[in-house]
């Protein structure tokens, strides 16, 4: 049998010529390296508010009893289980991520904490940017600190639209690239004294330098907003939470 | 640490989950899926390709697909006959 393999379009250097390119399948090691670590570094880094920004997020989403729900980028399954609570016995969730070290971590965990009501959760090893799922199927779905890894924002905001049904809500939560001077520079700040020195007692200090060329890389708030309605969402906006560290993106279509 | 060994060798010989099989189709084609109990896998006939399960997880990246020869299709489809006419 042959392998289905397929050239990963790497994102264009013109704009971002002063940081190194990573393709997806670097990202998916990467993600890879760090499921070990990536909770606790989580709880520590963010003081343990990671939990409150994801409780938003999920109540953002519009997910209720009885709901088809969708966590992408699901990694160790923060989101998916809180969608899961939602959703309750009659409701259903799919937690879908790439990388098999990340949903293994999550499917180990859903066993663990055993709580009837996450028998409603399924793991997907998949793509954000080609979804296995048909048209119009989920009646949520959420997305935390995912966007700003994939290689395509636009394709993964269109699959996202597609598999909603009209009406539905998405949000999606990660760092929020500020516009406020002293914001962006007290995150910067953050990541090089806080964050990588702690990622370096693990023996992480360059998957958790990507940080800060991911966050570079990613959209304003603004421009989150313009990328939803471009891809056919009709309602479009960006909250700033953590002080402005974080934000989630709100977008019904 | 037995019970969850147990558990997750229990959840990969189950092979695919029939409400999960239901939901799921091609991420290319996005066409149905065909399901096929062993090796456990779901074949996506629109495009002859087959995406493995792991430990009771579908593996359904593009790059995870693996493109069905003659072959392998005759043996996918005579493996779904005997299952069939076992039943």
């Amino acid at each position: 049998m042959r392998s289905l393999q397929f050239s990963v379009p790497l994102l264009p250097t013109s704009r971002f010529k002063r940081h190194s390119v990573r393709c997806a399948s670097d990202r998916q090691q990467l993600f890879n390296r760090i499921a070990p670590v990536y909770d606790n570094l989580n709880d520590l880094l963010s003081l343990g508010q990671h939990r409150i920004w994801k409780r938003m997020a999920v109540s953002w989403s519009g997910a209720k009893t009885g709901d088809s729900l969708l966590d992408l980028c699901c990694g160790s399954g923060d989101l998916t289980f809180l969608m899961s609570e939602k959703a309750g016995a009659d409701g259903k969730v799919i937690g879908l991520d790439f990388s098999k070290e990340q949903l293994s971590i999550a499917s180990s965990r859903q066993y663990l904490l055993s709580k009837a009501c996450y028998n409603n959760i399924e793991w997907v090893e998949g793509d954000a940017l080609d979804l296995p799922f048909s048209n119009g199927y989920f009646d949520a779905i959420t997305m935390g600190y995912g966007l700003r890894n994939v290689v395509d924002k636009r394709r993964a905001m269109q699959e996202m639209f597609r598999v909603l049904k009209p009406g539905s809500r998405v949000s999606i939560l990660d760092f929020n690239k500020s516009m406020q001077p002293f914001t962006a520079l007290f995150q910067e700040w953050m990541i090089d004294n806080v964050v990588v020195p702690t990622a370096t007692v693990y023996g992480l200090a360059k998957e958790y330098q990507y940080l800060k060329t991911s966050i570079d890389e990613f959209l304003t708030g603004k421009e989150l907003e313009k990328l939803a309605l471009d891809a056919g969402f009709s309602y479009a906006r960006h909250y700033e939470i953590g002080g402005g560290l974080m934000g989630n993106l709100v977008a019904a279509r | 640490m037995v019970r969850l060994s147990k558990w997750l060798l229990k959840e990969a010989g189950t092979g695919v989950n029939k409400t999960l099989s239901e939901i799921l189709v091609c991420p290319l084609s996005k066409q149905a899926l065909r399901v096929c109990e062993e090796p456990p896998s779901l074949i996506s006939d629109s495009i002859g390709v087959s995406f493995p399960m792991k430990d009771g997880i579908p593996c359904l990246v593009p790059t995870d697909g693996k493109i069905l020869d003659t072959d392998d299709t005759m043996k996918h489809d005579n493996a779904a006959d005997d299952s069939a006419n076992n039943k």
